[in-house]
């Protein structure tokens, strides 16, 4: 439903929404069905529907990325110390990164959100407690047709998580081997309907409303309403103060400059873009740009570790299939730190991923100039196939902490760039060590991999670069997440949060941009 | 959409030779449209095909529009799910008897039908994501014989295209299953007397159009079998030495 550009620009909207990813997508679908006239801005394209292209992080034209959806430049990352421009897992089009997403939503624990007595808060609490949240987990659960079984370590009930679907043999056969282990596995939180002919579009585009993500459970939704229109190939490039101090948006669309006003405008472009269009948006009202009067936007950024480990669960199990949505949460907090869930990757490691694995690791090595040490790596890659079967990929996440120093900077010659500093802590390096000997230990008897040698901050988990708060002077935005001092700026997506949690973001995401929209809908 | 007989197949050149064989064989499983540039021909087709399952469009694929116009009347019989780009023209010229002109005519045929009726066909199979599209293909780019040049560069090109398409649209689109096929040396106006029969080349031509399998995009197969991508020397004792595993070739049953 693309509407004429005139008409879109002599609307005055009842909300703007900035981005299609999951906090867009919901928060948009949520104030359409309320009656209001909303309009999406999307920098990518939409696509063809029928899609079902995967992230590629080898493919580096930036033409071929942006008709794909993938953020279509590199990201500019100095990581301790060391700066470098590599290609994100990040989407840029209809959905965001959610399209490509394997649609894992798990509902945090409540010391991610509370300041426990047992279990201290990092910032002392989010400002909207878990109990609070509760209902907007739920409904987001609902929204997104989250199958999956309760975790068998929780008592929190989880009332809108349907039934899971009928397990993989793969799954059945580590499920059983995980609890020989003495591990509390379950069936994982998984935003997908299993439709007829469902191909499980695990980190693939869906070619339809199966899997739910922004665009089929938020975007789509919503311009079938009525209520909503959607604007692609639109890159917000700064936001601009009225008189009243509200905010409007300026866009560049084919290179050609829109201004557009509405009555709310919902920032949701990602915790690595919306602080940078609002450090873009300086202005002599607001010199080190919007919402920035106590400079905290861009900074706290969180990722999450992967720890990647093959298991080796014997040479019959290969023979069972992949296990796609198995996980477990016993070492989630654990020796009193806190550490994060485990899952399965959905791969069955067999000769072409180890070779792919023992590659990178070439790569990254001083082998990488020696001819033909590439293709050495089959040898082994073959011998230890043979020897050893096919292993089981897990990922363990763990949680990162905030930190001032690392941030989200604007690039005054490049502002599109997406650009960071990010150092990992000496902190988290010890609840690191920590989280790979506990899962050595978890399965003692069974041999297990690291495929992850050094700290991999996972770059498609951003979080926490607006962060949500009371204190005007430790936030960004208050707990109703609208920007401290803009009164029709809202935040709709990962940014806000103040600490990433041991679990995927979506579900906090989804449940979050809900409860905002409810907020904008209460303002009016 | 998975079953390609739900839709519709587009045959080009399908007055004569092998696209008419072509288009009897695949009439038997779906409903066929045949373009080409003689009615009357068009019409023999149909009587040959199943009744009811042939319909011939008049249509010279060298010229877009005509094109165009073709697939607008196409569409009328169905969604188009396979494509089979069988038109071609072989006029045996040295290049000093070449106009540029008479030149580039033949690379608008060989090569531009190709594209546009790809292009044409598209339409229908980017909103489904399903399709197949199976270009008849030739070894004639690897060693051009003498007074061959027009065909042996517009056909080359079109193997380009086979490729540069799948680099667009193959990971995207892997329900869009898209190769060549080299039908072999044929008894036909462009062939060789004491060639095969197009009806036999057709056979496999039509069991390889309606064969759906997304691990055929990319693949090369000459008349009934698949054509492993040339390795050199050096390459084969290397995979050898590095226990490579080997892939067999397939073979039509």
């Amino acid at each position: 439903m693309q509407a004429h550009l005139s008409d879109i620009r002599d609307t005055h909207w009842d909300a703007i929404v900035i981005g299609t990813g999951v906090g867009g997508g919901v928060a948009g679908r949520a104030l359409a069905k309320a009656g209001m006239k909303v309009l999406f801005l999307e920098k990518g394209r939409a696509g063809f529907r029928a899609e079902e292209t995967a992230i590629d992080l080898g493919m580096g034209d930036p033409v071929a990325r942006a008709i794909r959806g993938f953020w279509p430049d590199p990201i500019s990352v100095d990581l301790d110390g060391r700066r470098q421009q590599l290609l994100a897992p990040l989407g840029a089009g209809l959905g965001g990164s959610s399209v490509f997403y394997a649609a894992t939503l798990e509902r945090p624990e409540p010391h991610d959100l509370d300041n426990l007595p047992d279990r201290p808060h990092p910032t002392g609490g989010w400002p909207v407690g878990f109990e609070a949240m509760q209902p907007w987990f739920d409904a987001a659960q609902t929204m997104f047709h989250i199958h999956g079984d309760p975790d068998p370590l929780s008592d929190i009930p989880s009332p809108c998580v349907a039934p899971a679907h009928p397990a993989a043999p793969g799954d059945a056969m580590i499920m059983d081997r995980l609890r020989g282990n003495g591990l509390h596995p379950y069936r994982l939180h998984t935003a997908v309907k299993r439709l007829a002919g469902c191909g499980d579009c695990l980190g693939h585009k869906c070619p339809r409303a199966c899997k739910m993500d922004g665009r089929s459970a938020g975007v789509e939704p919503a311009l079938a309403t009525g209520n909503a229109t959607l604007l692609t190939d639109c890159e917000v490039t700064r936001l601009v103060r009225n008189a009243d101090g509200s905010v409007r948006v300026e866009t560049s669309q084919d290179g050609a400059a829109l201004t557009l006003s509405a009555r709310h405008v919902v920032l949701a472009a990602g915790a690595l873009s919306s602080p940078r269009l609002l450090l873009a948006s300086a202005s002599a009202r607001d010199p080190q740009g919007i919402g920035n009067g106590a400079d905290l936007v861009g900074r706290n950024l969180m990722f999450h570790l992967n720890e990647i480990f093959a298991l080796w669960p014997g040479k019959a199990a290969g023979f069972a299939g992949p296990s796609k949505s198995v996980g477990f949460r016993d070492l989630y907090f654990a020796e009193g730190q806190r550490l994060g869930m485990v899952q399965a990757m959905g791969i069955d490691v067999g000769y072409g991923e180890i070779v792919h694995h023992l590659r990178g690791r070439v790569a990254r090595s001083w082998l990488r100039r020696m001819p033909g040490a590439m293709d050495l790596t089959r040898i082994p890659a073959a011998i230890g196939a043979k020897l050893m079967g096919t292993a089981k990929v897990f990922v363990g996440l763990l949680e990162d902490l905030p930190y001032a120093e690392n941030r989200v900077v604007l690039d005054a010659d490049n502002p599109g760039l997406i650009s960071l500093e990010y150092r990992v802590s000496e902190e988290l390096l010890a609840r690191r060590k920590l989280f790979r000997r506990l899962i050595r230990k978890s399965f003692k008897g069974t041999r297990t991999a690291f495929l992850t040698q050094e700290p991999e901050p996972n770059f498609g988990h951003p979080c926490g670069t607006l962060r949500m708060g009371v204190d005007v002077g430790k936030s960004v935005v208050n707990a109703d997440c609208r920007v401290h001092d803009v009164p029709n700026l809202w935040v709709a997506d990962a940014s806000v949060f103040p600490t990433s949690m041991g679990v995927n973001p979506s579900l906090t995401i989804a449940a979050n941009a809900l409860r905002v929209a409810d907020r904008i809908k209460d303002s009016r | 959409m998975t079953d390609l007989t739900q839709g519709i197949a587009i045959v080009t050149g399908a007055g004569g030779g092998l696209g008419r064989a072509l288009a009897v064989d695949l009439s038997q499983s779906m409903t066929v449209v045949g373009l080409g540039r003689d009615l009357a021909a068009l019409d023999d087709t149909r009587r040959l095909a199943r009744d009811g399952m042939f319909h011939g469009i008049e249509a010279d694929v060298s010229d877009i529009n005509s094109v165009s116009h073709a697939f607008d009347k196409a569409k009328a019989h169905g969604k188009i799910t396979l494509l089979v780009n069988n038109a071609a023209q072989y006029p045996r010229r040295d290049f000093t008897e070449e106009t540029a002109d008479s030149f580039m005519k033949v690379v608008a045929t060989n090569l531009g039908g190709t594209i546009a009726c790809t292009r044409a066909a598209l339409d229908d199979m980017l909103e489904t994501g399903f399709g197949r599209i199976l270009n008849v293909a030739t070894f004639a780019d690897i060693a051009p014989l003498p007074a061959s040049s027009a065909y042996s560069v517009s056909k080359g090109a079109a193997r380009i295209f086979t490729r540069a398409l799948i680099a667009d649209i193959g990971d995207r689109f892997p329900g869009i299953v898209v190769n060549d096929w080299m039908p072999g040396m044929l008894a036909t106006r462009m062939g060789i007397p004491d060639g095969l029969a197009p009806e036999q080349a057709a056979k496999w031509g039509a069991q390889l159009a309606l064969w759906h399998d997304p691990s055929l995009t990319g693949t090369t197969w000459e008349m009934d079998r698949e054509i492993p991508p040339p390795r050199s020397l050096k390459r084969r004792i290397a995979d050898r030495v590095l226990m490579k595993p080997r892939v067999a070739s397939r073979r039509l049953p």
